[in-house]
């Protein structure tokens, strides 16, 4: 035990901490600048010192460690006298625009000049002049305001860990700069922003539109983007939103945000927003009244179901909809069309991922604290770039690795570069050779387990062995044992899946061989989630073969339990897949689709065969916030409100419900609204009130969910498997279908680049970000480049099978010489259209590995 | 970026040092050397090799006045006009190195043969006025004899 005293006050410590920590623990406030929460200490600005008797001079609280019988002083003449000194030098070449700088308000340097400072400087010489730099899409430097805290350098490199911006020069001319010197080029988190004291780096977003004074209302929400769920701030002022900003202390994401969250929210006050129903009229589609629209759909709904019987409609739910839209959604599907034939864009890989895993080792295997990350000694990532997909959750890889653990990747993780990963980065096409020979060096070195007799009994006959891998992956062997010791040796490993992996060929039997490497070495895994809502989804039964609560439709006493809850038969055999619905639209056996907030003519893998398939309907119903691709082919448009503009729950890839909760208003209906309307229709009355009468129903009905509501979730108390029964226990059978791609050297193969700045097509509706990244672009190595004489910016026609496009090219070591990186974003120019795609069998998501594409130079 | 040999010796440098932040300082040397000056292309080619950001190398390499931070001629001549220089004739020679080579305090021929700064006391007084030619010394200098003496400098 420490004691030590302030301002005549005794304080107990357990454990030695900082003087400023046990003044705070205290309630004494001492006045900071450099020092940050989030930061390493710095000691740079001089206002927190104190008087320390015995000590000579005074000391900076904020990296002064206490000691015991230690007796300070933090208010004193002395002290004031010296702040006020600080502060003079400080205001030697501050501008002193408070007027109209958008920081005044809460500018932590007015504040202290406030209380602290001379109303006159001594200093007459002329004050520096920088120019305003304007260069940047999304942020505002402004270096005469800059005090050379360097909060937001130790922001960028030590906690977000893009090392983007740095001091430059020296002394009176020193300030902050990116490489650059003028666009940032960087990361675009903005969580320099967040923590410059003053007015120096600001977003342009709202620039002198938005003071903080002029704050209409401010609420706390869940980011829309994707699956980390992070908790956002939302600004609003004259019901616009001017900021989103993250909140210190919250436990998915701490202060922090990522680019799309920060940046992305102008989507929801885009013009062109949705605004009256559509119908489709002589071909055209033409604006009409809800009544009629809604009269529309229940009485072709119903005729169909009719004529072509319940399994002739199929619908397809969102994970950008909360959890009580989407539990709606299914029960309008099940009840009030009668079939099971609903589906999203989970299938395309986190839904038979995480069904794959559950079914080794129990349900739940996935919902594992992104924060825990940080804590393990050892990181194995594949499949995809988490500082991309899943931002958040990249730092705290980084973090991860900061605090001395390894990470270890298969393929080329670009934002991973600057922290020592141990990568094997096997040749084309040879992924699970590599993963097989993982998996037989562990099994030699540690041997088996023990505990899993069904998943051990799979692991007999291995194709491809340690000796094996320099030939087949050209992977060498000193590289590959440095990654087995270290895996070998790690306590606490963690594994980290991407989409990529799961969407190649054999991608069932690869993730069987990561969960067998998993569970050789005792680990835990995360599942990459592209949406925000993607887990929350299949929670609540939008799947052809779950109801909600994530139980299996087969399961007579589930069904009978559902029956009763809904007082009606249900289906009992499990509906078409998204793919399968594809696929039975083209051949006209399925004549409806009902699709909620979901684009999949851009979505999906063979754009092609998707807009075949849809335009055979005879009867296709869009429900979404903007004209998308798919809207433009319906029949009827429903517009419906945003994520801004609703109440309900997101659950995150940790499987955490969180509320979303309503920050703008607009006219119109919630997805669920829409829906209960239509049944109603029908005949199948729904008549709820809000969202948290639903969230009681999914709580009365799904045994998962039981006794949760939504105070406990404010709470924060709504971490799985909640109060509610997961379904226990492994399997007796693992399905695995062995099959792996075919090598084919010299040829180049097309990949699904995700960006960091990109979300599906909601994204490109955000101006921010599309300023940020404003086109498609082809990424390829530099001997790709080099190869067929291309060079950055030069125009190419790609071309595949299924189709061609013309864009830019854009050299990138990063990329692997056999590949070809493309978004999914941008309007006519997605990776998807020229993908043709074959289904894993045991999973049931596309592989998409095997699209070779052709790139010519196109001369204008 | 660098050729083979500066990226070996740079390597070489890094085995020195406990940590590649610690090797900055040489391997910017280096890239001066390779590049004439720091140009973006130079600070990218420490941070590829090295493994540090190019913000961060940028940031320290931005620290020092000594680096070349703009193109500069092949050859550095740094000439003092301190209180001895001065009074035997440093200011006619800056006079002198302007009229015959284009060459002003700061400034770079147009040639892209010289680049040349005003030097405070380079230890000559005794032997004034004085110059540093790259890392060569000149003493008792005349116009005709900087002549000769840069002769040698093509
Ligand atoms: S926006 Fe993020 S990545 Fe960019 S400079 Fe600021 S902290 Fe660094
Ligand atoms: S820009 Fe802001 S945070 Fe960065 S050093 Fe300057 S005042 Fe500090
Ligand atoms: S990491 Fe995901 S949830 Fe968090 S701010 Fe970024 S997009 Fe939003
Ligand atoms: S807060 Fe302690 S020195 Fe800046």
């Amino acid at each position: 035990m420490i004691t030590v005293t302030i301002n005549g006050k005794e304080i107990k410590l357990e454990k030695a901490v900082t003087v400023l920590e046990a003044a705070r623990s205290a309630g004494i406030k001492i006045p900071t600048l450099c020092w940050h929460e989030q930061l390493e200490k710095y000691g740079g600005c001089r206002l927190c010192l104190v008087e320390v008797e015995k000590m000579p001079r005074l000391q900076t609280a904020c990296t002064l460690m206490v000691a015991d019988g230690m007796i300070i002083r933090t208010e004193t003449d002395t002290i004031a006298e010296v702040r006020r000194g600080v502060l003079e030098f400080l205001l030697i070449n501050h501008p002193l625009d408070c007027p109209y700088c958008d920081k005044a308000g809460e500018c932590e340097l007015q504040d202290l000049v406030e209380k602290y400072g001379l109303t006159k400087g001594r200093f007459r010489e002329q004050k520096r002049k920088v120019p305003e730099a304007l260069e940047d899409p999304v942020l505002v430097r402004n270096m005469e305001r800059c005090i050379v805290c360097t909060r937001c350098v130790r922001m960028c490199e030590g906690v977000q860990g893009a090392s983007a911006i740095s001091v430059i020069n020296r002394g009176g001319h020193s300030h902050i700069e990116p490489f650059s010197g003028g666009r940032f080029d960087c990361e675009y988190c903005g969580n320099c922003v967040s923590v410059c004291p003053v007015g120096a780096i600001m977003s342009r977003l709202h620039r002198h539109s938005y003071r903080p004074w002029q704050l209409g209302s401010e609420t706390k929400t869940v980011c829309p983007y994707c699956g980390v769920g992070c908790t956002v701030v939302v600004q609003v002022r004259d019901d616009i939103i001017k900021r989103v900003v993250p909140k210190l202390g919250t436990v998915v994401n701490n202060g922090l945000l990522c680019s799309r969250g920060r940046f992305g929210y102008e989507f929801v006050g885009n013009k062109e927003r949705l605004t009256t129903p559509l119908i489709r009229k002589n071909g055209l589609l033409e604006p009409s009244t809800w009544e009629e629209a809604i009269r529309l759909i229940a009485s072709r709904l119903s005729e169909i179901k009719d004529k072509h019987g319940s399994n002739a409609i199929a619908g397809i739910a969102s994970p950008r909809c909360t959890n009580e839209d989407n539990y709606v959604f299914q029960k309008f599907m099940r009840v009030a069309v009668g079939t099971n034939n609903i589906d999203s864009t989970a299938r395309t890989g986190f839904a038979g991922a995480q069904g794959f895993i559950e079914n080794i080792f129990g349900q739940g295997a996935t919902g594992n604290i992104i924060s825990g990350l940080a804590n393990s000694d050892a990181v194995f990532v594949i499949g995809g770039d988490p500082t991309t997909i899943n931002p958040i959750l990249g730092l705290q890889i980084r973090a991860c690795s900061r605090r001395g653990g390894n990470i270890l990747t298969v393929g080329h993780m670009k934002g991973l570069r600057y922290y020592t990963p141990l990568e094997l980065r096997p040749s084309v096409n040879t992924e699970i050779a590599l993963l097989e020979g993982i998996v037989s060096a562990l099994m030699k070195k540690k041997g088996p387990p023990g505990s899993h007799p069904v998943l051990e009994a799979r692991l007999k006959d291995l194709n491809a062995q340690e000796a094996d891998l320099p030939r087949i992956c050209g992977i060498q062997g000193k590289d590959f044992s440095r990654f087995i010791d270290t895996l070998a040796e790690a306590a606490t490993p963690s594994f980290v899946i991407g989409k990529d992996m799961i969407q190649s060929k054999g991608g069932s039997y690869g993730l069987f061989l990561v969960s067998a490497i998993n569970y050789i070495v005792n680990g835990r895994i995360y599942l990459l989630s592209e949406r925000a809502n993607e887990q929350g989804l299949l929670d609540m039964g939008c799947a052809p073969d779950l109801f909600p609560g994530y139980r299996p439709i087969t399961y007579p006493e589930f069904r009978k339990r559902y029956e009763n809850a809904w007082k009606t038969g249900l289906p009992d055999k499990p509906g078409l897949t998204i793919f399968e619905m594809m696929e039975a639209a083209k051949a006209g056996a399925l004549k409806c689709i009902y699709v909620m907030g979901e684009n999949p003519v851009f979505n999906l893998p063979h754009t092609k065969d998707v807009e075949a398939g849809l335009k055979n309907l005879s009867f296709l119903v869009v429900q979404d916030i903007f004209l998308t691709e798919t809207a433009k082919m319906a029949d009827v448009v429903l517009p419906a409100l945003s994520w801004a503009e609703k109440d309900g729950t997101f659950t995150n890839m940790e499987r955490r419900i969180q509320l979303v909760k309503k920050a703008v208003h607009r006219e119109g209906m919630e997805d669920w609204k829409i829906l209960s309307e239509i049944s109603s229709n029908m005949g199948v009355r729904m008549n709820y009130s809000d969202a948290e009468e639903i969230f009681g129903e999914i709580c009365r009905v799904s045994p998962l969910h039981r006794d949760l509501n939504y105070e406990e979730i404010e709470k924060g108390d709504a971490i799985y498997p909640y109060k509610g029964e997961p379904l226990r226990g492994s399997t007796d059978e693992i399905h695995i279908e062995k099959s792996a791609g075919r090598e084919e050297r010299g040829k180049l193969y097309l990949r699904v680049e995700r960006p960091l700045f990109h979300s599906g097509t909601l994204s490109r509706k955000a101006p921010a970000l599309v300023n940020i990244c404003p086109e498609a672009v082809a990424r390829i190595s530099p001997a790709t480049a080099a190869a067929l004489s291309l060079k950055d910016g030069d125009i190419v026609r790609a071309s595949s099978k299924t189709g061609a496009l013309e864009l830019p090219v854009a050299v990138d070591e990063a990329i692997d010489d056999s590949a070809v990186m493309l978004s999914n974003n941008f309007q006519g120019k997605g990776a998807f259209s020229l993908m043709e795609y074959e289904i894993d069998p045991v999973t049931k998501a596309p592989c998409l590995d095997s699209n070779q594409i052709i790139l010519e130079k196109v001369n204008r | 970026m660098f050729r083979e040999t500066a990226i070996k010796e740079i390597e070489a440098i890094r085995e020195q040092y406990p940590t590649a932040r610690a090797a900055l300082l040489p391997a910017i040397y280096v890239a001066q050397r390779e590049f004439g000056w720091l140009s973006p292309e130079a600070y990218e080619s420490v941070s590829s090799v090295l493994g540090v950001p190019r913000a961060t190398v940028r940031g320290v390499a931005t620290f020092y006045a000594m680096y070349k931070h703009r193109p500069m001629g092949r050859h550095l001549v740094q000439l003092c006009t301190n209180v001895s220089c001065m009074i035997l004739g440093a200011e006619k020679l800056v006079d002198f190195l302007k009229n015959r080579y284009g060459l002003e305090a700061g400034g770079m021929s147009s040639d892209g043969r010289f680049s040349l700064v005003i030097m405070e006391c380079i230890g000559a007084c005794g032997t004034a006025p004085a110059m540093l030619v790259n890392n060569d010394f000149y003493e008792n200098l005349t116009e005709k004899y900087i002549e000769e003496i840069l002769e040698k400098y093509r």
